[in-house]
């Protein structure tokens, strides 16, 4: 940089001179360190709340498979025992036994793994087919109209019907039950993606884009999903306790996993005749999965504020 | 207006029919054996089983049975319940079930609108205060944690310590209905509240608010008169299909507290393979939804005359 005291003493014509280009000085002015993703978690690491959370949320999730490890009893090798029914906790039974006298520990860890798992697979699923359902939705204007009366459809019967149906027809178990979450969950992201879609298809780079000759799953990706981020991201993240929470009401009503695979609904099923009197075969189930969907909810909402480009610098 | 009117009504007669029809379709998918009680199926003969399935014309073509049942449906005959009540006309058996379901419903919709809205103007009025943040931890708490969870905290506080009766009974009608009531509202108290302060919020920075203190009205003046009705907008057009919503009720609730109202049937009658019952209440429920949209729509538009719905084909 020039500075004040190069100027004195010089006469007029002096001070002007030729700069010649230079590729070198040209990018110094272009380039900016700014990259997305980077301000992405610096703006969530800001946030001590939400980093708290997400911490406790993976604590507990590997801590799921320590309990099991330590615990004194395999959830495989658990037996019936009527005579140790409703021991409260204590230094053998860590978190008591339940109604029909086996352990709770192993039961709790177990069920808060299967359900972790649970949210996450279909919290994935709907992510994946909702997203490309979603754009297809919103960008290719002769389906709009299919998928809108599919929308409709699907979503004006209660779910509960679906799940009743197959419940039935098909059969209980873990994969049964993804696999339904995400046929009837992938309704609420492509709504809101195609929602996105509609508002960015028509501006004028993608316009000029189209012109241009680029292919469909170009202007796709690379136009129009950047925009998208920081939605998909709040859906996903709020499709976690959502989902725990819906598992936990089919299984309560007895349409969702089967016995054999428990999950926090299924013991607060069980538990749900006998938690007036034993209220530690309450606490536990509820407590950890409070944790797993507040911690979820708070990072969500400030990973989405974070993933916001208009809140970047 | 009236065009549009016919149009969208149109649309939702065929929206329900095609759910009907999907429904229908998938119970005649599942085994014939759910037909008979577990007593019937130990001692009829094949010859027996077919010959009942005869009657009730189960065993004729899809199509067959699909044209007979639209046949059915222009006639509003819903035919009678096999299972549930047994021989009881399917709507003799849905609407002793619905009165209880709606008293409870809008018990809690009254409850709710009014603390919701009460809340969300609290905290507006104190924004960054400590009621803000407390209203702030509640919603959160009740969007996060499971409804089973919130709905066993309230059991155990209700039955626990204020003593109020654990399951619903018709023979003590109004303390059981307290804790049911509770766990209703719960959630919509959260969601009116939450919504309240949004868009008050929003509405708070308009330029017509800075004149209104410019003008020198007092805050309470601004907040009830000015930002309140104009943020009830948007929100008033939920307000018609929750209502309609109560008549469903809640299967949770119901199946937590033994409520006998609606939830609860729609999977009895599935279980137990009571065919016109479920056809009947998926029509029901899929009307009920359409209908709390399209009177949503209207409400709004007589609360803001500066919306349209025939403009740009619903304000939705």
């Amino acid at each position: 940089m020039a500075q004040a005291k190069d100027f004195e003493g010089k006469n007029p014509d002096e001070l002007f001179y030729f700069v010649e280009y230079s590729p070198e000085e040209a990018e110094k002015t272009g380039y900016s360190n700014y990259s997305y993703w980077g301000s992405v978690f610096q703006n969530f690491l800001k946030k001590k709340s939400a980093v708290f959370c997400a911490l406790l949320f993976f604590a507990l999730a590997i801590f799921t498979f320590i309990a099991l490890a330590i615990g004194k009893y395999d959830y495989a090798t658990l037996v019936v025992d009527q005579n140790n029914k409703f021991i409260a906790p204590n230094s053998e039974y860590w978190f008591g036994t339940d109604n029909i006298g086996r352990d709770y520990w192993c039961q709790v860890w177990y069920a808060a793994q299967t359900s972790i798992r649970l949210a996450l697979v279909v919290a994935l699923g709907e992510g994946i087919v909702g997203i490309i359902i979603g754009l297809i939705w919103g960008y290719v204007r002769s389906l709009d109209r299919f998928f809108t009366e599919l929308y409709n459809l699907i979503n004006n019967i209660p779910i509960i019907i679906y799940m009743t149906l197959i419940a039935l027809m098909i059969g209980q178990s873990f994969t049964i039950m993804a696999i339904s979450l995400i046929a009837t969950g992938w309704l609420v992201m492509a709504r809101r993606v195609r929602n996105m879609v509609f508002m960015y298809r028509d501006r004028e780079y993608n316009l000029a884009s189209r012109c241009l000759g680029t292919p469909l799953w170009r202007v796709l990706t690379k136009n129009i999903l950047p925009y998208l981020v920081s939605v998909i991201i709040l859906r996903l993240a709020l499709s976690i306790p959502s989902t725990i929470g819906l598992e936990s009401t089919l299984s309560y009503l007895g349409l969702g996993l089967d016995d054999r695979t428990p999950s926090l609904g299924v013991l607060l099923r069980n538990a749900r005749l006998f938690f007036l009197d034993y209220p530690y075969l309450l606490i536990f189930p509820a407590a950890i999965v409070s944790i797993i969907s507040v911690t979820f909810y708070i990072c969500g909402n400030a990973f989405s504020d974070a993933a916001d480009p208009r809140n970047h610098v | 207006m009236i065009k549009y009117t016919i149009k969208r009504l149109l649309q939702s007669l065929i929206t329900i029919l095609l759910a009907v029809t999907i429904v229908f379709l998938l119970l005649r998918l599942l085994p014939t054996d759910y037909y008979f009680t577990e007593d019937q199926l130990m001692k009829f003969t094949t010859e027996q089983k077919n010959a009942a399935l005869e009657a009730a014309g189960l065993l004729d073509p899809v199509g067959e049975q699909l044209v007979r049942f639209y046949g059915q449906i222009l006639h509003l005959d819903f035919g009678i319940s096999r299972r549930i009540q047994s021989g009881i006309a399917v709507t003799q058996v849905i609407g002793s079930k619905f009165e209880v379901s709606m008293r409870l419903g809008l018990i809690s919709l009254a409850i709710s609108l009014v603390l919701g809205v009460i809340l969300g103007i609290l905290q507006t009025v104190f924004k960054d205060k400590l009621i803000d943040h407390l209203g702030t931890v509640y919603t959160v708490f009740v969007n996060a944690v499971p409804a089973l969870v919130s709905y066993s905290l309230v059991l155990v506080f209700g039955s626990k310590v204020l003593g109020l009766p654990a399951l619903y009974s018709t023979r003590n009608v109004g303390p059981s209905s307290i804790l049911p009531v509770a766990c209703l509202s719960l959630a919509s108290i959260a969601g009116y509240a939450l919504w309240t302060r949004r868009y008050m919020v929003d509405e708070l920075t308009r330029d017509y608010i800075k004149l209104a203190k410019v003008k020198g009205l007092n805050t309470r003046e601004i907040m009830i008169s000015h930002v309140l009705r104009n943020a009830m907008v948007p929100m008033v057009q939920y307000i018609p299909a929750s209502m309609l919503l109560t008549i469903g009720g809640s299967l949770l609730v119901e199946r937590f507290f033994s409520v006998p109202g609606m939830g609860p049937l729609l999977t009895d009658a599935i279980n137990r393979y009571d065919v016109n019952v479920v056809q009947t209440l998926v029509m029901f429920y899929a009307a009920l939804g359409i209908v709390g949209v399209f009177l949503g729509d209207i409400l709004m538009m007589l609360v803001d005359p500066r919306i349209t719905l025939t403009e740009k084909g619903g304000a939705r």
